[in-house]
């Protein structure tokens, strides 16, 4: 059987009591590490479980599945994702090759960015599509989100803008060389996710938000340090400081609002009065 | 002594309407170097005594040991016109006194540094090409004129070696004339067969006096002018009008005392100018010295009004003709005339240069100031190669000043070959350090040089390969990169002998790299050093560097293999299918053949990507059948961003595909550089890209998810298309004696050699025979045929084309083309049997 284990947001502690079961009886337990990462060190989550882990980097969960799958029809394999498990689109593939395999699969679900993030206190109900926004380059900066966000926007909803993380990637110039080289990890800001933001915004000139739009950065969600600053996206470009080491996200406001959603979001707002304002003119009814 | 300064120099550099850059190009053995002398001598560089034995232009002990040029020279030359009245006669462009500054390059003839001519072109504006009376227009001739006029460089011709028609085949007067008159012509066949209608006509014509006759062994030669100078005063006609009657069909009937266009006079054959008055005096003075008649040479002496040495008067036979010739008609004052009179001076010549030098708009500030040669406008510079110092490992930038003035202490842009505008890579901005005049083995410190000028720069080989613009203009695009007729396509690799030389034996490697335009250092995965050269000579030459100079280690050097190119014979029979990694992003893709002519074009640079992409889809639509539409949609030209490889976009509305296009590319450069068969480059695949299903979100189809799947997609519709390996294959000329033609064609059947061209030089004994020789089987060929014909013919052998591999298929070990890729893999290192295509296609 292969068990994929959601591990929650923050910590070790964080992991279900089914969770827990599973790794601890396993006779393989993987941590799948690149499409986010737990706050705390494998060490601790090993301790914790008292027991060892593998970590499974991008190059074995996509191309190197068969050592994961091997002999899971037979025994039980725990295959741990950060988060929720099917947070992401990212591991139906692995249950389709599990399926092919004749692998039965059973997941165990938790807390995900797309629930933690109502923390901030704007209601889930009325998000659109969740948006990733990655390291723009020289040369590859996709504007594809823009659309998404412009059509969330044009019924008034809230965007989550999920931010990019390099754990373990190659440099251009490695891939098209087949190096496995890997760069140092890199995760992004609220303050490069807010200018990226604002410079396609500029090159495109569709007017589907601005630099007085207002906007939450959101910080380490679900744990112990948790942190919201909320402000216009040119008031967060320089925010990163307040809101202190990653992992970052950010939501961009929809129109359609509550009063409630303004007396919660207005005790994180760097400067309350612009944040009044503008909410009176451009968000509210 | 020199007789000129550094600071006469200087002050013509600032006239450029007095300057005139030039490249002396032949044939192999055709006298560049000899000619290159009497210029010399001329300017003081060299004695005369020496001149046509120093070839001072040769400055390298293995250049005067085998008697060959290797590396192209530069060295500053003054010049002077005899007379005010001589001015008159440069048509079509200013001058400003008399006196001019030559730049000259003296360049190798041998096919194997043809790169090394491209680069001495590229500086210059006019070229003398030289021309063995005997040999006639041969294989390098054809090629150094072809690129000469790719540059948009103007010829001049000398014809060589006049000594030996007339010393050795006792030619007749009238059988000289003719066979003036066929090369004449068939140079003008290949000026017309290139020929740009920007620079108008270029054909040379004796007439006009683009015509030189001469030898540099002897030291002398003429134009036309010359003597229609003399004797357009002794007929009282204009000099021009005289020109014009010293050559052609124009004859003096001495019993009328009139000119006629008739040869004949009441049934009697008259006798062509030409040959009257130009040549029987020659003859004469031939005969005369030869034959030992002091008394005849006296009377000739004193009625050609010439005076001789008193140590001269004492010489006999060859030297007493060497002597008189040389003063009858001393070559470097026709050479300089020439040069002044017909070539164009930088002014001229960029005016119409600047389209084809500069990749930018010609409208912006960089290409007006190109085009007016201006030296006061944003320096544009380009460095054409490395020159070696004295200083072991650096070397001087040798290049031209198109427009600005380069000084010591600049601070400069200096763009490589890669750099785009507005971008940061291959870009450093650094000071020059020094600047310096060329003059052959040696350099001269000059405080600064403006545009239309060659120059040596200190301090910028570290920041450059091999060649580069410099430019102070923040917008400027570069200058245009070098195209080399010659592919390094014979390789050899190398090892060191003692294990702790391998730190020396890589920095040489990178010496050598930077020391020669053309040659390619590689390293494999696997470790191995591999240096890639044109032909087996110029490898040679390199490793001998290498050894002795650059790494100054003992070597092992292996033996000479070719470098393959990997292609598809047909069109996939099924469209490729890959996914990405994540499997969210699925590619499909179609292999086929590129039209030979295509891959032609673009290897030829006729054809590339940074052409504007409307006109460049109209040409392919026009000349190689394209549809407009696919034209305009190519999205990558491969290996190395220039290859003849395409990458279309053939797909229909597919969202957001913009955003993956810089990805699929970066798989594309890599995978027709290292193809699927044996990881040799690919050539003439055009790649199609049928449909793309992406991600909707970026996070998920970023360079990590599709740079591999799009190389896969690429090898899968590779393998799915007939993949075939095509061989190198050279055009081997051999000039060979008619008995001795037996063993030519022995030793070319043995070796896979194809004869299609056997034709008589005219008036000689000598045979031309032309043949296409795969440079696999040519290693070892010039020993062979040496051996098969008693050491009496001479191949020269260039790179021509590729042709497909025979022997069966690439994927079957058991073929004989298998057993080739077989070898290749294990020589690299690679697993033995080729990656099936299971391996990159992905079922649905």
């Amino acid at each position: 059987m292969l068990y994929l284990v959601g591990l929650g947001l923050s910590d070790e502690t964080d992991i279900t009591i089914k969770g827990l079961e599973v790794v601890k009886k396993a006779s393989r337990v993987y941590l799948e590490a690149y499409t986010s990462i737990l706050l705390v060190d494998q060490t601790v989550l090993e301790t914790y479980y008292g027991r060892s882990i593998t970590v499974a980097d991008r190059e074995m969960v996509e191309s190197n599945s068969d050592e994961i799958l091997r002999d899971a029809a037979n025994v039980d394999v725990a295959f741990l994702v950060v988060g929720d498990p099917f947070g992401a689109t990212t591991h139906t593939d692995l249950v389709l090759r599990a399926r092919a395999l004749g692998v039965p699969v059973r997941s165990v679900p938790n807390a995900s960015i797309m629930s933690g993030i109502g923390a901030a206190g704007l209601q889930l109900y009325n998000f659109g599509q969740t948006v990733s926004m990655v390291f723009f380059t020289d040369s590859w900066r996709p504007a594809s989100f823009y659309d998404r966000i412009k059509e969330n926007r044009s019924i008034g909803l809230h965007t989550l803008v999920l931010l990019d993380i390099k754990v373990k990637e190659q440099s251009m110039e490695n891939l098209a060389r087949g190096r496995r080289i890997y760069e140092p990890p890199r995760y992004m800001s609220v303050g490069t996710c807010a200018q990226q933001m604002l410079e396609i915004e500029e090159q495109k000139g569709e007017g589907v938000y601005g630099p007085d739009s207002l906007a939450i950065g959101a910080a380490r969600v679900g744990g112990k340090t948790e942190k919201f600053v909320a402000g216009t996206l040119r008031e967060l470009c320089d925010a990163d400081e307040e809101l202190g080491p990653p992992l970052h996200s950010l939501v961009l406001l929809g129109r359609r609002t509550h009063e409630l959603e303004h007396d919660y979001v207005r005790e994180f707002a760097v400067n309350k009065e612009t944040w009044d304002r503008i909410w009176k003119a451009d968000y509210e009814g | 002594m020199v007789n000129f300064t550094v600071d006469e120099i200087r002050v013509l550099m600032g006239k450029p309407t007095n300057v005139r850059n030039m490249s002396v190009i032949a044939h192999v053995d055709h006298g560049k170097s000899t000619l290159t002398d009497s210029l010399l001598a001329k300017a003081g560089i060299i004695s005369a005594g020496k001149a046509g034995d120093a070839r001072a232009t040769d400055t390298r002990a293995d250049e005067q040991e085998r008697g060959i040029t290797i590396k192209s020279t530069a060295i500053s030359l003054y010049g002077t016109l005899p007379d005010e009245d001589d001015l008159k006669d440069i048509v079509g462009q200013k001058s400003n006194g008399k006196d001019f500054l030559i730049n000259l390059i003296d360049s190798p003839g041998h096919v194997d540094f043809s790169s090394e001519v491209t680069a001495a072109l590229r500086v210059t504006d006019g070229a003398l090409v030289v021309v063995d009376t005997v040999e006639g227009v041969c294989v390098q001739t054809e090629t150094v004129l072809r690129q000469a006029l790719g540059e948009r460089i103007k010829p001049v011709i000398i014809i060589n070696k006049v000594d030996r028609a007339l010393l050795e085949l006792q030619v007749s007067k009238e059988d000289l004339y003719q066979s003036f008159s066929r090369t004449i012509e068939s140079v003008n066949v290949v000026i017309s067969t290139y020929l740009d209608a920007t620079i108008g006509d270029i054909q040379v014509y004796p007439e006009k006096g683009t015509v030189a006759f001469g030898s540099g062994l002897h030291g002398w030669a003429f134009t036309i002018r010359q003597f229609a100078i003399r004797y357009a005063k002794k007929f009282g006609v204009d000099r021009n009008k005289m020109m014009d009657r010293l050559w052609g069909d124009n004859y003096f009937n001495p019993k009328t005392k009139k000119w006629t266009k008739t040869g004949t006079h009441e049934g009697q054959q008259l006798e062509r100018a030409f040959n009257m008055f130009i040549l029987d005096p020659i003859f004469k003075i031939f005969a005369a010295v030869m034959n030992f008649k002091k008394d005849e040479v006296t009377s000739l002496l004193e009625k050609l009004n010439l005076k001789l040495t008193p140590e001269d008067r004492e010489k006999e036979g060859k030297q007493l003709l060497k002597a008189v010739m040389r003063t009858f008609l001393p070559a470097a004052d026709c050479l300089l005339e020439m040069m002044i009179l017909h070539l164009p001076s930088p002014v001229t010549a960029q005016r119409y240069r600047v389209e084809t030098l500069y990749e930018g708009p010609l409208d912006d500030e960089a290409a007006i100031a190109i085009r007016d040669c201006d030296p006061k406008g944003p320096l544009m510079l380009y460095v054409s190669k490395m020159v070696p110092t004295v200083d072991k490992g650096r070397f001087f930038a040798f290049g031209r000043v198109f427009a600005g003035t380069v000084r010591s202490g600049l601070k400069v842009r200096i763009q490589g070959p890669n750099y785009t505008p507005g971008k940061k890579e291959d870009l450093f901005i650094k000071a020059v350090q020094r600047t310096v005049l060329m003059m052959g083995g040696k350099v001269e410190p000059i405080e600064d040089v403006p545009s239309g000028n060659i120059v040596g720069l200190v301090g910028i080989d570290q920041f450059l390969l091999k060649s580069g613009t410099l430019t102070t203009s923040d917008t400027a695009h570069n200058l245009k990169v070098m195209k080399f007729s010659v592919s390094p396509v014979v390789q050899r690799s190398v090892k060191v002998k003692n294990a702790q030389d391998l730190p020396k034996l890589v920095e040489g490697l990178k010496r050598l790299s930077k020391s020669d335009p053309c040659v390619l250092v590689l390293t494999n995965d696997s470790g191995e050093h591999v240096v890639a050269g044109a032909g087996e000579l110029h490898l040679e030459i390199c490793l001998n560097d290498l050894e002795n100079d650059h790494a100054g280690v003992p070597l092992i050097i292996s033996d000479p293999v070719v470098q393959y190119r990997e292609t598809v014979g047909a069109k996939s029979s099924i469209t490729a299918l890959s996914k990405s990694p994540n499997k969210h992003n699925r590619l499909y893709m179609i292999a086929e053949p590129l039209d030979e002519e295509l891959a032609k074009a673009i290897e030829g640079g006729k054809i590339g990507p940074r052409d504007d992409i409307k006109t460049r889809a109209r040409l392919m639509a026009d000349e190689f059948g394209w549809d407009v539409t696919d034209a305009r949609k190519i999205w990558a030209f491969g290996p190395d961003t220039n290859g003849a490889n395409l990458l279309v976009d053939q797909t229909k509305a597919v969202q957001y595909l913009s955003e993956i296009k810089d990805s699929v590319v970066s798989g594309f450069q890599w995978a027709t550089r290292e193809g699927p068969i044996g990881e040799e480059p690919m050539r003439s695949v055009r790649f199609n890209i049928m449909d793309v299903t992406l991600h909707a979100d970026a996070i998920h189809r970023g360079g990590g998810q599709l740079i591999p799947t799009a190389r896969r997609v690429l090898y899968a519709a590779t393998l799915l298309a007939e993949p075939a390996l095509l061989e190198p294959v050279f055009l081997v000329e051999i000039q060979v004696p008619e008995s001795a033609m037996g063993g030519v064609y022995g030793v070319l059947t043995r070796r896979r050699g194809h004869v299609f061209g056997e034709e008589q030089r005219p008036g000689t004994p000598l045979f031309t025979i032309k043949a296409y020789l795969p440079i696999m089987e040519s290693f070892g060929f010039n020993a062979d045929l040496r051996q098969g014909t008693g050491g009496q013919a001479f191949p020269q052998s260039v790179f021509d084309h590729w042709q497909l591999l025979p022997g069966g298929d690439p994927l079957d070990p058991t073929s004989k083309v298998g057993q080739v890729v077989l070898e290749m893999r294990k020589r690299k290192g690679l697993k033995t049997e080729v990656p099936g295509v299971d391996n990159y296609y992905d079922k649905l």
